[in-house]
C-alpha cells in the first residue's frame, strides 16, 4: 500500500512546486474516492498540543463569555446586507413556495426597465425612480402578492381578488397607470373562478376593466365589458362602498361611454347613429334613475334631432330637459333648454314663441344672477329681432349683453357682443338714414353730411 | 512502464498524478506521466488522460533553448495557449461525465481541469469557480459531503471576493450549494441556496428559461420533503409549463418545414443541440420524469396535469429525435383522452403523431 503524502502534495505533482504551499485550503481526501482504500492521514489535530494549549487558555479568559453576548452575523444575514432590496424580496418569496409571486414580482420590474429604455431619456417614465430602488412599492407588491398566491393555492379566490385588488387600487392612487392596469386584469382573471358570490366580483372586475380600455380610448372594449357588468348587475341590489348600488354605477359608466361614442360620431358627422346610440345613453339614464344624467342626455338628443332638422323631437326632449333642469334648480341648464328650445322654434318659424321662452329665461336669470347665460339669451332674444327687422328692440337687447358682459371676466364673450352691439347700433340708425335718403332734397343730404363729419348720436 | 523512485536524482521525487503518493509506474505514451499504482493508472487513463496524453509531453518537459527572447515568448505564448485549451478539454469531458451521472469518471478531469486553471489564473480567479463546482457536483455525486463542502466553501470565497462575476456562476454555485445541504439534510439552508439559484437564473436568462427549471424542480423536492405537497405540486406544474412552452415552440419549428414542403425534413442531431445542450438534455430528462413519476404515484389522478406531462414527455422525445418514445407517450395521451373525453387534446399532437408515424415509417 502507498503512502500517503501530504495533501498538498497529493494534489500537485512534483513540477509544479511553486504552486505547492499556496493550497493549504484544498480537499486532500481526494485520493479516498478515487481508488483503492487508503489509509488515515497519521497526524491529526486533536494530538497536536499547540491547538489544545490554545483551546483552554481561551476557556479560562474571561472576555470570552462576553464575547458570547455578541450577537455575530450568520451568512445570510450579511448576505442581505450585501444584496438589493429586489434580490432580498425575490429569495423571500422563493424561499416560502411563492414562485408564482417571483415569477409576477420579476417580470414586472423587467417591463418597467423595459418601458423606460423604450421611452427614452425625457419620457414621463425616465424621469421616475426605478421600481427597484422604490422601497415602499416593492414592499407592497411583495405583501399583497404573496399574500393572494397563499390564498389562491388554498382555493380562496375571494382572498386573492382582494389581495389583487388592493394592489391596484395602491398602484392607481401612487399614478403608475400600466401597474394599475395590470393588477386590474389580474382581479379580472382571479375574479372568473369565484363562484359563491353570484358573481358580484366578477361584475366588479368587468367593471374596473372596462375603466382601464375606457382610460386607454378603446371605447368599443370598454363598451363589451361595461354591457357585461350591466347585464351582471341587472336586478341585483349589490351596494358599492359609496352606497350606490352597482346597477345604478353600471348605468352611469355604460351612459358614459355612450355619450363619448355618439360625442365621437358627432365629429365624424354620423348623426343617424349618434342619435341611435344617445337614445340607449338616455333609457340607461332612466334606468339608473340620476336625474342629471337624465337631463344632459335629453339636452344631447336635442341638439342632435336639431343638427339633422327634427325640430319635433327636438322640442319634445328640449321641454324634457328644461323639465329637469327645473326640477334640480339648475338654471344654467335652464338657460341651455331655453336657447335651444328658441332655436328649435325659430327654425319651425314659431317665432313668438320662441321669443316668449327667450324672455321668460332673460327673467330666470336676472333674478338668479346668471350672468353668462343671460349674456348669450340676450344676444339670442336680439339676434332674432334682429332677423325680424324690429332693430329697436334688437338694440336694446345687445346692449344689455354689452352691458352684463362688461361685468364678467369673459373677453372672448365681451368681444362677441361688442360686435353684436355695433351691428344693433348701426341696424337702429338704418331706419332713419333710409328716412332721409328717401326724401331727396337738399335739407336731409346736408343734415346726413353734417352727421358723416362729426359722428354723433342723435 | 515502471520507474523507480531510487533511481531518480535525488531532487526529483515523482508524484501519482492522482494522490500524490511516490509513483511506481509512468505512461507509456507521453512518458510525463506518473502514478503510484495500476488501478490510479488505470481510472485517470478512463477518465480524461485519454484524451489529453499527447498534448501533455511539451508542457511537462523542460523549457528548450532558444536563440532569442521573440522566439522565447512566442514559446511561452504558445504553451498558455495550450493550457488553456486543455482547461477546455478536461471542463467538457468533466461536465460530459457528470451528465451522465458517472461523477467516479468526472473527479479526475474535474481535478485536472482545476489543475490547469491555476496554472493560468492564479489562485484567487473566477476561472477556477467552475472547476471547483464540477468537483462539488461529482462529490455529492459520490456522497462524498464533506470533501464537496470543502470545494464549494472555496468557491464561495472566491465568488465573493470577485465583485464582478455574472449570475451565470451564482447560480450554478448555489444550485450546488443547496444540492449540497439538502444532501445533508438541512433543508432550509438548501431552500435558501435553490431560492438564490432560481433567482440568478433568472437573472441572467429571464424567467421562462429551461435553465431555470432545474432550481424549481429542486425546490419542489424539498417541499416534498418538507410535506408541503400544494407547494411542491404547484412548482411541479410551473417546471411543466416552461418545458412545455419551449419544447411547443421547436417542434412548431421543425414541423413548419415539412409543411412546406411537403418532404420529409431530416431532424438532424443540430437542431436539438440548438435547442438545448446535453447537460440540459439530461436534467430535462430527469426532471420531466420525475415528475410524471410524481403525478402517476398520486392518490388522486388529475387528468389534466397528467396529460400536460405526457405531453411535454412526447414534446421532449421528439424534439430529441427519439421518435419510438415520443409515439409510446403520445399513445397514452390518447388513451388518457378516451378515459376523460371532456379533456382537450394539445393542439399540436395530432399532426405531431402523423409526422413521427411518417418517420418511423421511412427509417424501417
Amino acid at each position: 500500500m502507498p503512502q500517503l503524502l501530504t495533501p498538498e502534495a497529493a494534489l500537485f505533482g512534483e513540477t509544479h512546486q511553486q504552486t505547492m504551499s499556496a493550497l493549504s485550503a484544498l480537499p486532500f481526501a481526494l485520493a479516498k474516492t478515487i481508488a483503492v482504500p487508503i489509509q488515515q492521514p497519521t497526524i491529526t489535530t486533536k494530538s497536536d498540543p499547540k491547538i489544545e494549549r490554545i483551546h483552554l487558555i481561551k476557556d479560562k479568559d474571561p472576555k470570552h463569555d462576553v464575547s458570547m453576548d455578541i450577537k455575530e452575523f450568520s451568512k445570510r444575514e450579511a448576505a442581505v446586507y450585501r444584496n438589493s432590496h429586489k434580490q432580498n424580496i425575490c429569495i423571500e418569496m422563493l424561499q416560502e413556495g411563492f414562485h408564482k409571486s417571483f415569477r409576477e414580482f420579476f417580470t414586472l420590474i423587467d417591463k418597467w426597465n423595459a418601458l423606460r429604455e423604450a421611452g427614452g431619456p425625457g419620457s414621463d417614465i425616465w424621469l421616475l425612480k426605478p421600481l427597484d430602488e422604490q422601497y415602499d412599492k416593492l414592499d407592497q407588491l411583495q405583501q399583497f402578492l404573496t399574500l393572494a398566491e397563499a390564498a389562491q393555492r388554498a382555493g380562496r379566490h375571494e382572498d386573492a381578488y382582494k389581495n389583487y385588488l388592493a394592489l391596484a387600487n395602491y398602484f392607481k392612487n401612487s399614478g403608475n397607470d400600466w401597474l394599475a392596469d395590470h393588477f386590474f386584469q389580474r382581479c379580472f382573471d382571479t375574479a372568473k373562478f369565484i363562484k359563491l358570490d353570484g358573481g358580484k366580483r366578477e361584475a366588479e372586475a368587468y367593471a374596473n376593466l372596462g375603466l382601464v380600455k375606457e382610460r386607454h380610448g378603446q371605447l368599443a372594449t370598454a363598451l363589451e365589458h361595461y354591457e357585461v357588468f350591466y347585464n351582471l348587475t341587472l336586478g341585483r341590489i349589490w351596494t358599492d362602498g359609496k352606497g350606490h348600488t352597482q346597477h345604478s354605477v353600471a348605468c352611469e359608466n355604460l351612459w358614459r361611454i355612450y355619450t363619448l361614442l355618439a360625442d365621437k360620431m358627432l365629429e365624424n358627422k354620423e348623426h343617424q347613429g349618434a342619435i341611435k346610440i344617445l337614445i340607449k345613453a338616455f333609457e340607461m339614464a332612466k334606468e339608473g334613475g340620476d336625474n342629471r344624467l337624465k337631463g344632459e342626455s335629453a339636452y344631447r338628443l336635442g341638439l342632435a334631432y336639431l343638427s339633422i332638422g327634427k325640430t319635433d323631437a327636438a322640442i319634445t326632449f328640449l321641454k324634457t330637459y328644461m323639465a329637469i333642469s327645473k326640477i334640480l334648480g339648475d338654471n344654467v341648464g335652464i338657460g341651455k333648454a331655453n336657447e335651444a328650445l328658441s332655436k328649435a322654434l325659430e327654425s319651425q318659424g314659431k317665432i313668438l314663441d320662441s321669443i316668449q321662452y327667450l324672455e321668460k329665461f332673460i327673467e330666470i336669470a336676472k333674478n338668479n344672477n346668471v350672468n353668462q347665460s343671460l349674456v348669450e339669451s340676450c344676444i339670442c332674444l336680439g339676434d332674432i329681432f334682429n332677423t325680424r327687422g324690429r332693430y329697436e328692440e334688437a338694440y336694446k337687447h345687445f346692449k344689455k349683453a354689452y352691458e352684463t358682459a362688461c361685468n364678467l371676466p369673459n373677453l372672448p364673450l365681451l368681444e362677441e357682443t361688442q360686435v353684436y352691439y355695433g351691428i344693433g347700433q348701426a341696424h337702429k340708425m338704418m331706419m332713419e338714414y333710409c328716412n332721409h335718403t328717401e326724401v331727396v332734397d337738399f335739407i336731409n343730404t346736408k343734415f346726413l353730411l353734417e352727421w358723416k363729419e362729426n359722428r354723433t348720436d342723435k | 512502464m515502471e520507474v523507480y523512485p531510487l533511481a531518480q536524482p535525488k531532487w526529483l521525487k515523482l508524484r501519482c498524478e492522482l494522490c500524490g503518493n511516490t509513483a511506481y509506474l509512468k505512461c507509456p505514451d507521453c512518458k510525463v506521466t506518473y502514478y503510484c499504482d495500476i488501478d490510479h493508472m488505470q481510472s485517470d487513463l478512463i477518465s480524461i488522460h485519454g484524451k489529453i496524453c499527447p498534448l501533455l509531453s511539451s508542457l511537462r518537459t523542460p523549457f528548450p533553448f532558444f536563440l532569442t527572447d521573440t522566439q522565447r515568448q512566442q514559446y511561452a505564448e504558445q504553451m498558455m495557449q495550450r493550457k488553456k485549451h486543455l482547461v477546455d478539454i478536461t471542463y467538457q469531458e468533466a461536465q460530459k461525465f457528470l451528465c451522465e451521472g458517472n461523477h467516479r469518471t468526472a473527479l479526475p478531469a474535474a481535478l485536472h481541469s482545476l489543475r490547469f486553471s491555476i496554472e493560468i489564473y492564479g489562485f484567487k480567479s473566477v476561472e477556477l469557480v467552475p472547476a471547483y463546482l464540477a468537483l462539488a457536483e461529482a462529490n455529492i455525486g459520490l456522497g462524498d459531503l464533506a470533501q464537496a463542502q470543502e470545494y464549494l466553501a472555496q468557491a464561495q470565497w472566491t465568488v465573493l471576493k470577485s465583485s464582478d462575476c455574472g449570475s451565470n456562476i451564482h447560480h450554478k454555485l448555489h444550485r450546488n450549494l443547496g444540492r449540497l445541504y439538502a444532501a445533508e439534510g438541512n433543508l432550509q439552508e438548501s431552500l435558501y441556496h435553490f431560492a438564490n439559484d432560481v433567482y440568478y437564473a433568472s437573472e441572467a436568462f429571464g424567467t421562462d428559461d429551461i435553465r431555470v427549471t432545474g432550481g424549481y424542480f429542486q425546490m419542489a423536492n424539498v417541499f416534498f420533503c418538507l410535506n408541503k405537497r400544494d407547494i411542491a405540486d404547484s412548482l411541479y406544474i410551473e417546471v411543466t409549463n416552461i418545458w412545455n412552452d419551449h419544447l411547443c415552440k421547436l417542434a412548431k419549428m421543425q414541423l413548419q418545414p415539412a409543411k412546406d414542403t411537403c418532404q420529409l425534413h431530416t431532424v438532424t442531431e443540430e437542431t436539438v443541440k440548438e435547442a438545448f445542450d446535453v447537460a440540459q438534455k439530461n436534467e430535462g430528462c430527469q426532471i420531466l420524469n420525475a415528475i410524471l413519476n410524481f403525478r402517476e404515484q398520486a392518490i388522486k389522478q388529475d387528468p389534466i396535469k397528467m396529460m400536460k406531462v405526457l405531453d411535454t414527455l412526447t414534446l421532449f422525445h421528439f424534439v430529441c429525435t427519439d421518435f419510438k418514445k415520443a409515439r409510446e407517450f403520445g399513445k397514452r395521451i390518447l388513451r388518457l383522452n378516451k378515459q376523460f373525453p371532456d379533456q382537450e387534446l394539445p393542439e399540436i399532437l395530432p399532426s405531431l403523431l402523423e409526422w413521427i408515424e411518417l418517420k418511423l415509417l421511412a427509417s424501417k
